[in-house]
């Protein structure tokens, strides 16, 4: 056994024995017994640092998650609670605990950007951690806690800094966008040492399973064995059942996953309904020509740009006309040219967009607020334009907002607007519990977006059941997009576990 | 700890360092600190340097401590002061740094000229910490009779029934020890290991488990790469730092006692 001594009291007491340093007090000795003898961990399990949290009254499943992570995982795991669970609470609790126990002293805190103060605010004001928010100039070496953005720390010289100090705990939050083993990010955390080590992500697969391989072997390298053997078995030709329920296990060993049903709290319900919209006689013929744009042009030979305009035309007139007048510099035939500013020029005859009239329609039945996602920045401007001539007041969110303005368009979405139109981006991190109705006016390709956009307002402290309304139009590319979705929410609940509903009320089996 | 055992916390601290209370109830307490506990706490050199060469006036800071904010009138402004606060955590360590070392005589009452004897004893608390991904502490007090080499257990418990004072009662005998301090300590611990070796260690066999596991997917994970990268290093350094299974044995107290 590897035994490790101090002998600072042995010289403390030395000196004042040849008198040449006086003795302390009876009383201040008798004191610091106490305090020391109140403080000790006296048992390997068990959280110890409740007491010292007044401010916080952890709920019963956050408090299973830190113990699990701290008694069963060895302090190494992916922290997978669905979207307002409070993943956070469970990240402070275990690092409060490791502080408490001595065997943490230094810890990383990376986040996105945006939600740095948050951290910060919640790491002081709940778990009194004296986290710091890192700057340039700052020396790492007296900083114990700090709070970074990912891509400020993933950079020279930032990165330089960060290795050449010791951390005890990392802690990496919306992790999922970990999820590529090439990117900056990944190999800047791969390259981390990582002694205690918590990834938060309510969505650790977000495609592919393969996301699930990365994130794990970042966390615990070779846990789901190496890549080639990884790819053998669950490569998506030969998947079997048998394979699927070992990996679900091996995965549960490092990761901890609540779902609302779980909490033993009561939620509010989620109805989810689709509408199909079909696109009028005229919409339909502009659809079409834009979809044999592949044939009449080179241009339009790049098959994500011909997806990028079939998605853009079943959001709105505008974000198509934009991309296709973008491409038009690119077209040098006079003929290539005239047909695809023919192809304008209908477009621009078109009526107020189908799917627009449908959202409309909705808002004012539900006669509340209501949070529309759209993919298109055009499409949000589009919209808000459009609702103002029918007397609907809103608000725009995007990623592009500061922080300030990012708060100050929350309260005026709480305070005045009856609608906020955001795009993905301004999806991450905010808490919207006042609201209940949310559209999502443009369906993403990957269906746990969706679940972050629903968990935006289906979070603790919600009090009305959520409506969505997922809005598709018929015989188009969004068919499609709705297909793909299904299949890549079932590869999900394979292995991750169920998720609650996010497409439609009722579950489909593929 | 109780708001109301950290009320008294603070009370017993700020008196024995000298600090008057100047206002206050059971709820909060206005506290000014001498000139020692400001430098101690408020953290505020460049000020005492600068008084002390210009000879100026000092004016120690006076603090004010809300220990129950439910029962403390608003008009009270203070820090509120609970286990887990900045402000606690630093007077705690303060304390600690301040009671590390006594030399302390049994006080005799009523003791007839030359007829009570006292013995010296070395007491010290030795606190004990088992270290791998988990931790467990102990605390450890122990006394030896420099004259005898007996040794007792939970000395502390012993000793805080006693009246001790810095000061030799005047009508007592000390006698010098036999065994010397030094000594002495060494005795503790080496009965201090004993303790350790004879404990159950099971902790310590589970670490090792994890951690020859994890090594292994590690190893597994790189196999056939002709070249590790050098994340493989860090991985395996950090695999060791998480789970090696470690003893950390330190003395937060002790000292000399001279007892009937």
């Amino acid at each position: 056994m590897n035994i490790e001594k101090s002998s600072g009291w042995k010289e403390g007491f030395t000196e004042r024995l040849t008198g040449q340093v006086p003795w302390d007090s009876w009383e201040l000795y008798k004191i610091s017994y106490d305090i020391i003898e109140n403080g000790l961990i006296r048992e390997f399990k068990g959280l110890q640092s409740l007491k010292y949290l007044p401010n916080v009254k952890p709920l019963p499943h956050q408090l299973h998650a830190a113990e699990t992570v701290i008694d069963e995982m060895g302090g190494k795991a992916i922290l997978a609670d669905e979207v307002g669970l409070g993943k956070t609470i469970e990240a402070g609790l275990i690092l409060k605990e490791y502080l408490c126990r001595g065997l943490v002293k230094k810890a990383l805190i990376l986040v996105p950007a945006s939600l740095v103060n948050q951290w910060i605010a919640e790491l002081h004001q709940k778990f009194h951690i004296p986290a710091m928010q890192y700057r340039k100039n700052y020396d790492l070496q007296f900083c114990d806690i700090v709070v970074m953005s990912m891509d400020t720390a993933k950079r020279s010289p930032h990165k330089e800094k960060i290795y050449s100090q010791q951390y005890d705990l990392v802690i990496v939050d919306e992790a999922h966008k970990l999820k590529n083993h090439k990117t900056l990010s990944y190999i800047f955390v791969q390259n981390l040492k990582k002694r205690f080590c918590l990834l938060l992500t309510a969505t650790p697969i977000q495609n592919h399973v393969f996301e699930m391989f990365y994130l794990v072997s970042l966390l615990k390298t070779g846990h789901l064995g190496h890549y080639e053997s990884f790819t053998k078995t669950f490569s998506a030709t030969k998947r079997n059942v048998e394979d699927e329920r070992h990996l679900k296990e091996l995965v549960s060993q490092v990761m901890v996953r609540n779902r609302r049903g779980d909490t033993g709290i009561e939620w509010t319900k989620r109805h989810i309904q689709i509408f199909s919209i079909e696109f009028t006689q005229r919409e339909k013929d502009v659809y079409n020509l834009i979809v044999n744009l592949s044939s009449v042009s080179r241009a339009f030979s790049e098959p994500l740009t011909m997806l990028t305009l079939q998605k853009e035309m079943c959001s709105s007139h505008i974000a198509t006309q934009l991309t296709l007048e973008k491409m038009l510099r690119n077209c040098v035939n006079d003929e290539e040219v005239s047909h695809i500013q023919d192809v304008l020029q209908k477009l621009e005859q078109l009526a107020i967009h189908s799917k627009a009239r449908k959202a409309l329609e909705i808002i004012q039945q539900a006669d509340n607020k209501v949070i529309i996602f759209t993919e298109y920045r055009a499409t949000q401007q589009f919209l808000k334009a459009y609702f103002e001539t029918k007397g609907i007041s809103s608000v725009i969110f995007h990623g592009q907002l500061s922080k300030n303005n990012r708060e100050w368009v929350k309260q005026l979405f709480k305070e005045r607007a009856q609608v906020l139109i955001a795009t993905e981006s301004g999806a991450e991190g905010i808490n919207l519990q006042f609201c209940h109705h949310i559209i999502n006016y443009d369906l993403p390709w990957n269906p746990m977006k969706l679940e972050q956009r629903i968990g935006r307002v289906h979070r603790l402290g919600q009090v009305e059941d959520v409506q969505i309304y997922n809005l598709v139009i018929q015989n188009t590319v969004e068919d499609e997009i709705l297909e793909l979705l299904t299949e890549k929410i079932g590869i999900f609940e394979k292995v991750v576990g169920e998720v609650d509903d996010i497409l439609t009320t009722f579950k489909q089996s593929i | 700890m109780y708001p109301q055992e950290i009320h008294g916390f603070l009370l017993r601290f700020f008196k024995e360092n000298g600090c008057e209370i100047i206002e206050g109830n059971n709820n909060y307490m206005a506290v000014q600190l001498t000139i020692e506990m400001d430098k101690r706490i408020m953290n505020r050199p460049f000020y005492w340097r600068y008084i002390e060469s210009v000879n100026g006036e000092s004016a120690p800071a006076t603090l004010t401590f809300i220990t129950d904010p439910n029962e403390v009138a608003p008009t009270v402004k203070g820090e509120v002061v609970y286990l887990g606060s900045p402000r606690l955590s630093q007077l705690f360590s303060v304390t600690n740094e301040m009671g590390r070392f006594v030399h302390l005589y049994e006080q005799v009452v009523g003791a007839q000229r030359g007829q009570s004897i006292c013995t010296p004893w070395l007491g010290v608390n030795y606190k004990i910490a088992y270290r791998s991904h988990q931790t467990k502490e102990m605390l450890f007090s122990l006394g030896m009779n420099l004259m005898t080499g007996a040794v007792i257990e939970e000395f502390q418990k012993t000793l805080s029934t006693l009246k001790l004072s810095a000061d030799m009662s005047t009508n007592t005998f000390h006698l010098p020890y036999t065994i010397s301090p030094q000594r002495a300590l060494d005795r503790l611990e080496a009965i201090i290991e004993n303790v350790i070796a004879a404990d159950d260690h099971s902790w310590a066999l589970v670490a090792e488990k994890r951690w020859q596991k994890d090594q292994l997917l590690l190893d597994y994970f790189y196999e056939g790469e002709a070249l590790l990268p050098p994340s493989y290093e860090i991985e395996k350094k950090a695999l060791e730092e998480q789970y090696k299974p470690r003893v950390e044995i330190e003395i937060i107290s002790g000292g000399l006692f001279y007892l009937q």
